[in-house]
This record gives C-alpha cells, structure tokens and sequence, in this order.
C-alpha cells in the first residue's frame, strides 16, 4: 500500500510492558530467553489458580511526572502517555516543531495525528462505585432512589473522565498540542495493530503529514483473571506458544508506540529511519465474541491480503512474529493459517507472549516494535518456553533458541475476540 | 497523497432505532414534527438520581426486531438496538453478504463505553465487596456465581463480533470509542476502508444504551446533563439561550455504504453520496471546548475537502448541537469561521432537541437523519428553541421543518476529549450532474 518512492517509515518507538520501559530493556529479555512473567502483586495470589502475570513495575510517577494528571486519568491511560510520548520524543518530532518558526507551528500540528487502540475499559473502574452501594442495599427508602441521591457525595465527579477509553487520545493531543486527524480503536486485542494501520492509511491519504499510533491496555485485574480462567483461556505459568503442552495465556499490561511519517519528510529533518510500513490484511472469520474459525481461514486471508497490499511475494518475508497466545485452539488454527500461505517454506516464526503477557489492547503494536528491533539486530528471539513439536500442528519452524531472520521483512500476526485477524507486513532499516 | 480519483461511495440502505422510533419511518415523521422522545425514566428507579428522566427507547422487541434469536443471550441492549438497526439497514438496501462476496463485505462500528449493569456489579458486591472494600479472594468464593455470558457482553468488540456473526461479515472490521463523536467517525472509517479499495460494501453505524443506574452516573457526576426534571419534552433546546446540559437517549443507526458504480448499475436507490470524512483533536481541555472553535473548524475543513466540494455548496448542517452552554456555542463559533459571509444562508438544526444525544451512536443517526433530509428535501426542525443566544447566531430551522433543496449536508459529531467528526452528504442529484 505504501508508495515505494517514498515509503512510510517508522521514526520512532516506544514502549512499557513488564519487561521494562523501553525498547532496549524488553529487548534485552526478549533476546537473552528471561520471561518478565512473575507472581503478581496488585492482588493477594494465596487463592487463585493462577498467581502469575506481567505487571509493570514503574511506579506512576514514572509514567506520568505531572500528579495532577493522576486524578484524572487510569492505571492503562498512563502507560499510553508514556509509551506515545516515548515514541514522540525519539522521532525527534517534538523537538523539531519547537524549532520551526512560530508562524508555522499551528499548521504542523494541525497536520499531525493520533490514533490509538485501547481496551476500551476495566471492571475495576465500577468499583468506586462499591462502597455507596453497601449504603445503598441497606438503606429503607430503595436501594438505587438511596444510590442515586448520594451519587455526588461520594463518588468522584470525574469518574467518567477518568474512565474515558478516548483518554490517551486527549491527554497526548493536550499536552502535545497534536490537532490533526485521529481516531480511538476499541476492538479488543487488535486495537493497538489496527491504530499502526489505519495511521500509515490516514498519512497515504494526505489527511496528516504525521502520525504517531500507540495501543494501551490494563487487562490484569481480578475479575479479567477469573473469566478467562473459567473460560480456560488461562495458564498457570508464562505461556508457551505452540508448544504441545501448551495451556493457556497470561495477561501483562502495558504500551508499546510509533511514529510514522513519509520518508521524504523524514529524510528533510534529518531523522533516523528504523523501518517501513509495507502493508496491512484485516479479516474477520464471523464466529462471534469468542470462538474461532477451525480451519484459521481469516489468518490465512489476513496474511495473502497483506501480502498484496504491501506489494511483496511470500518468499521475502523472512520472520513471522506470531500472535501465539499459548492457547491451544487459537495457536493450532493461526499455524494452519500460516501452513496454508508457506507451505513447507515457511520462514522462522516466533512469538512474544511468553516474555511480557498478553497485552490484550496492546500486543499487536507492542510485537511490531520488537519485531522492527528484532530485525534490526538480525536476530528472531526463540520462544523460550517452548520444548516440543505439537503433533496436531506438525512441522513449524518455532525454536526456543535465538534464530537469524531471512531477510529484513516481517510479518506481525494479531488475533482477537470477535473473529479479528490483522496482519502487518513492516521492513526494517539498520 | 492518493493520486487517483477517489473512489465514490453510495448510501443505500438505512437503520434506525431512536428514542422516536423504532425504524426509520417512524423516527423521521417524529423528527419532522419535532415530537421529543424525552420523558421520565421507566427502566429503572431513578428517582434519587440529580437527572430523572431521558430520552429511552420504547416498546422495543429484540425477539421480533432480531433476526438470529440465539445470539440475544450475548447481547446487551445496545447490541439489541445494534443487531435491529443493521437488519433494518441491509433489508432497505436490499443486498447481505453472500458466501461468494463476504470477504469483500467490512464493517465499522461505533461503540459506547463500556458500562457494567447495576445487578451484576451487585453480584460481585455481595460476594466480593459486601464492606464496600474490593477484596478479590471474594472471586474465588465456590458460590460466586461469575457469568461468563455477562463477560463475553462486556467485551471491548461484543458488538462487532455479534454484528459481523449474524451476518456473516468476513472482511475488514473495527470498533471505535471517540465518546460523542465515535458514530460519525465509524462512518468516516469505513469511508476510507472503501476508498482503499478494502471492501466493496460496508455496515457502517453506532450503537450506546447508557440509560441504566451505573451508566447515568457518570453523567450525574459530571453535571452534563440538564435537570428539568419537571419538563422532559423541552429539556434538549440546543442553542437556546436558556440550555442547561444535555438528555441522554439511546439507540443505533447503521448506514449500508456501497460502491457508487456497483449501486447504479444494479440499480439501488441511493440516499446520498457520502462524500467526506474530517476529523481533529481540540488539544483544548478535557471537558470543555474550545471558545473560538479552533478544533471543529479544522474537521469541518477537511470534510469538505475530502468531498472536493465548497462551502458553497453545502446547505444543511445538522449540528452536534448537545444543548450544553459550552459546546453548542463552540460549535456555532466554528461555523461561522468555515462559513463566514455564507452562515446566513446555511440552515442549522440539532435533532438532538428530539432525539436527545444517543453518545456513541450519535453521530451515525445523524448520518441517516442527513441522508433522509437530502432524499426529501426537507430540513428537520431545532425542536424547543424560545430564546435567542447572541452567541448561537446561526440560521436555525425553527418551529417547522423547511422544504428545500439540499445539494450537499454536513454532519458535525463532537465528542469529550476534544475528539471531532465532520461528515459530507452530498445529493445524488448534484452527483450526477
């Protein structure tokens, strides 16, 4: 989709996750097989049947310095400021704006953009609303007439504004002065990959010189564990994507970012160039909330749509970054969509899951700014945690040791609830 | 930038569930008669709450309205409105995925916040909570009788997922949340899906139901809502002087969009010609809006370039008009500033006066409401308009709907946050001439 005479290219990254707050840390687990999947400790663990997750463990101070802030927004709003804001200050953009004269800074912010993906909400946020109901259910006169009339006596008035899913949209566009074209993603897991996407498309259509993409979430809370458990989504241990023992996923929670513009553009300002966004496929397999196609179809789909929206032929990828969740339904059928692509030639395959979690909103985006290090350092990180050939999957071409890409291309995969398939075809620079 | 023509796409199909009605029919012969669909709250005991009443929908059967019945148990109710207006929308436009084209079918969803219903919340509170502390070992109670149907409700994308399973949508699909402005930038998304050549056909629409105890609250909190909790029906007077917040309705509208070519040859009737998308960010404050419209303006702009049309042409506004103090005169500050010596001859009116503001699902019936006034020539009414704001100036359909020939209708969504959508309509007729 991109024009090859001036491609757009990534110019910066960002990203926080339980491996750490920026591209190099989580790199330096990813690479060196250390999972940041740990007991948790936002909860007592003593009496769950799972007592691990991938928590980030920057304090909010360190996410987002300005306190005044803090009361307004939530825990995942601010993991998104930061991981955009990281992304922002290493494309250099902010910096080069400031130096433009001031006459032009209005229409450079008009012409640059956002778009984010998020969760879209935590059950957490209803809790402010507990202790007016332990009033409430006991009170004579109606339990909501009783929970309605002391509403403005003991909840914050800013609960909607700190629930809004749009937050990180606003605050980054406030406290960078960001005016152009934008858009908030609430699709679940493929929220985050669709905000790269949709980002490359709005620079392709002349609607913004600029943008920046990020995708955030917080899915580790208690009542998220408790579903996907019962719903036997859920593994006990870091996860182990294709694995045959394979037994579910585990949640992190974090941000990942990034910064597109045209290449020209980019070129003009002098700025470091880390990759190119060659492409996207987004199909989805109408099965409802939940379940999945058997035969992996819309990977399939997603990933031939991809390739001829990029323009390149199968044989120059040469790394998939799979969506791997470890769970067995979901990594059996993304395998056969794969399987059904490559043939036997297909290039090696990896997945992240097993270092940082499942960051939900997140993971898409937070797999293309890996991947993009990956490629640059040439080096496809193993998926540490896996040991054995899945018979039902047969021969695949994951490991769990560090392998060497074939060529500069990747394909990142991202699957999620209702029936989502999304895949972005990215090519890295040195 | 795009160097080859854009892509022209086709309305063709219309759905619509609204405080006012629950088709299309019924809600534009309401609108037209500024009938208010505002009126004391009946779902639930709100009695104690600052705000009383709203704009519901009323008499709604998703048993009848629904066409896969099995999936009802999935489905809150914005999902029920959801399921009833994109049925509605894909029977008026007389086409539905086929196995042989589903790939090349999208859909683009506007969807509310989540928001969990009273009861459940209850259910977590006696197990998990009965102190008003959180303590999550109460989870993990044997007794607690945790839903994994109320989870699979309460996902980020259940309603794109319903709506793209009980159709059998296979291509491109997405969900957006810009708060008040997620409807009309749901359209704007599959306006581009289509442009790129993605899909050949899309649902496009918004669905929100937040006229429940929890849903309220927020609202409640923040004191956006008016409480002329005496006088429901002329509560929403957007840009009336006298306006004192917003009614909060609920509903779903979904537009049938289609490839222009591809509708005429197989001779569709078509709405309108949607012509453009603009969108931008305020970066203003969180809550409040822009005074001098810098942020709208910027969407509007780009709306009508995207449509490669002139201020010129465009003789319909339909205003996100929310009869709040601040917004309605942002927004009027900002026509003024895109229409300037023009503004006189621009009719304005918020058929939020009738409908009240559906949120999430806002900005795609008003789409519908922008496609039905090209089709008949008529300008719906600013319903409850008395007394003049010096700041809100703008030419104003009052007291009855206006007969007139509509060449091209702009559609403004601005939500909370600073996030604003514009959409351009433009008339069949002047598309083909």
């Amino acid at each position: 989709m991109s024009d090859s005479r001036d491609p757009i290219v990534f110019t910066g990254s960002g990203i926080v996750c339980g491996a750490g707050g920026s591209v190099a840390e989580v790199w330096e687990k990813l690479s060196s097989g250390e999972t940041a999947v740990r007991t948790f400790t936002q909860f007592d663990p003593a009496k769950w049947p799972v007592q691990v997750a991938s928590e980030v463990l920057l304090s909010d101070r360190e996410l987002v310095s300005d306190r005044k802030l803090h009361k307004t927004i939530s825990r995942t709003d601010m993991f998104g400021i930061y991981a955009a804001e990281q992304a922002l200050a290493d494309s250099g953009l902010p910096a080069h704006r400031d130096a433009l004269p001031e006459a032009e800074q209005a229409t450079w912010n008009d012409r640059t953009g956002l778009v984010v993906g998020t969760g879209g909400g935590n059950y957490k946020s209803n809790y402010d609303y507990l202790p007016l109901m332990t009033e409430a259910e006991a009170s004579s006169d109606g339990a909501l007439h009783h929970f309605g009339k002391e509403l403005g006596n003991q909840v914050t008035p800013m609960w909607l504004l700190k629930n809004l899913p749009n937050n990180v949209l606003c605050h980054v566009g406030i406290r960078g002065q960001y005016k152009g074209t934008n858009a908030c993603i609430t699709n679940q897991c493929s929220s985050g990959i669709l905000a790269v996407a949709e980002a490359a498309y709005l620079i392709e259509n002349g609607e913004a010189e600029r943008m920046a993409a990020a995708g955030h979430d917080s899915p580790f809370e208690p009542e998220m564990v408790y579903y996907y458990h019962k719903l036997g989504l859920m593994s006990g241990e870091a996860p182990r994507p294709f694995d045959a023992s394979r037994d579910g996923t585990v949640f992190g929670e974090g941000s990942a970012a990034l910064v597109l513009e045209k290449e020209s553009e980019a070129t003009a300002r002098g700025a470091k160039v880390i990759g190119e966004f060659l492409g996207f496929g987004c199909c989805n397999e109408a099965t409802g909330i939940v379940d999945l196609a058997d035969d992996g179809n819309g990977v399939s789909r997603a990933i031939e749509e991809a390739l001829a929206n990029a323009g390149i032929t199968k044989d120059e990828v040469g790394l998939i970054c799979a969506h791997g969740n470890g769970n067995q339904a979901s990594d059996r059928t993304e395998a056969m969509g794969i399987q059904r692509v490559f043939g036997d030639q297909i290039p090696p395959v990896t997945a992240f899951k097993w270092c940082y979690g499942h960051l939900i909103a997140a993971s898409g985006i937070a797999d293309i700014v890996m991947t993009l290090e990956a490629l640059r350092q040439g080096i496809a990180p193993g998926v540490a945690t896996w040991k054995e050939v899945d018979p039902a999957i047969g021969a695949f071409p994951v490991s769990s040791a560090n392998v060497a890409p074939k060529s500069k291309i990747a394909l990142v995969i991202c699957r999620g609830f209702g029936g989502m398939n999304v895949v972005v075809a990215v090519r890295a620079r040195d | 930038m795009a160097s080859s023509p854009k892509r022209r796409i086709a309305v063709t199909g219309l759905g619509l569930v609204t405080p006012v009605g629950n088709d299309v029919d019924t809600t534009w012969s309401a609108l037209l008669a500024g009938k208010s669909g505002a009126a004391p709250i009946t779902n639930f005991d709100a009695s104690g709450f600052s705000t009383t009443f709203g704009a519901e929908v009323k008499g709604f059967d998703p048993e009848t309205a629904i066409p896969n019945r099995k999936l009802l148990k999935y489905a809150s109710k914005s999902h029920r409105f959801a399921l009833a207006a994109a049925s509605q929308a894909l029977a008026d436009a007389g086409i539905a995925p086929t196995e042989a084209d589903s790939h090349r079918w999208g859909l683009a969803v506007g969807a509310g916040m989540l928001s969990v219903d009273y009861e459940d919340l209850k259910v977590v509170h006696r197990h998990a909570a009965a102190d008003g502390n959180f303590n999550a070992d109460g989870l993990m109670d044997p007794e607690f009788p945790g839903n994994p149907l109320a989870f699979c409700r309460w996902q980020a994308n259940a309603g794109q997922a319903l709506l793209t399973k009980q159709f059998g949508i296979r291509g491109y699909a997405s969900s957006v949340h810009t708060a008040c402005a997620s409807g009309g930038q749901a359209i704007g998304t599959a306006l581009k899906v289509m442009r790129r050549g993605q899909c050949d056909f899309m649902l496009a629409g918004g669905f929100d139901s937040m006229l429940n105890p929890l849903g309220i609250s927020g609202f409640c909190l923040l004191g956006a809502l008016s409480t002329d909790n005496d006088n429901p029906s002329g509560a929403s007077r957007p840009f009336d002087l006298t306006r004192n917040g917003f009614v909060l309705g609920e509903g779903s509208g979904f537009l049938v969009l289609e490839d222009w070519d591809r509708a005429v040859a197989r001779g569709a009737k078509i709405y309108a010609e949607l012509a453009g998308d603009g969108n931008s960010l305020s970066a203003y404050r969180i809550t409040d809006s822009p005074p001098d419209g810098n942020g709208p303006i910027q969407a509007i702009h780009q709306a009508l370039g995207d449509a490669g049309i002139t201020t010129g042409e465009v003789d319909y506004v339909n205003a996100h008009g929310t009869s709040t103090q601040m917004n309605d005169r942002s927004e009027c500050a900002a026509l003024k500033a895109v229409f300037a010596d023009r503004i006189s001859e621009v009719r304005v009116s918020s058929t939020k006066s009738s409908m009240g503001h559906l949120i999430a699902a806002a900005g795609a019936v008003e789409a519908a409401v922008c496609c039905l006034a090209i089709r008949d020539g008529i300008a719906p009414v600013n319903a409850n308009y008395g007394t003049p704001d010096p700041d809100c100036d703008v030419n104003l359909v009052i007291g009855a709907p206006v007969k007139m020939k509509i060449r091209a209708a702009l559609s403004n969504s601005l939500g909370f946050g600073g996030s604003n959508s514009s959409l351009v309509f433009r008339n069949p007729e002047e598309v083909q001439a």
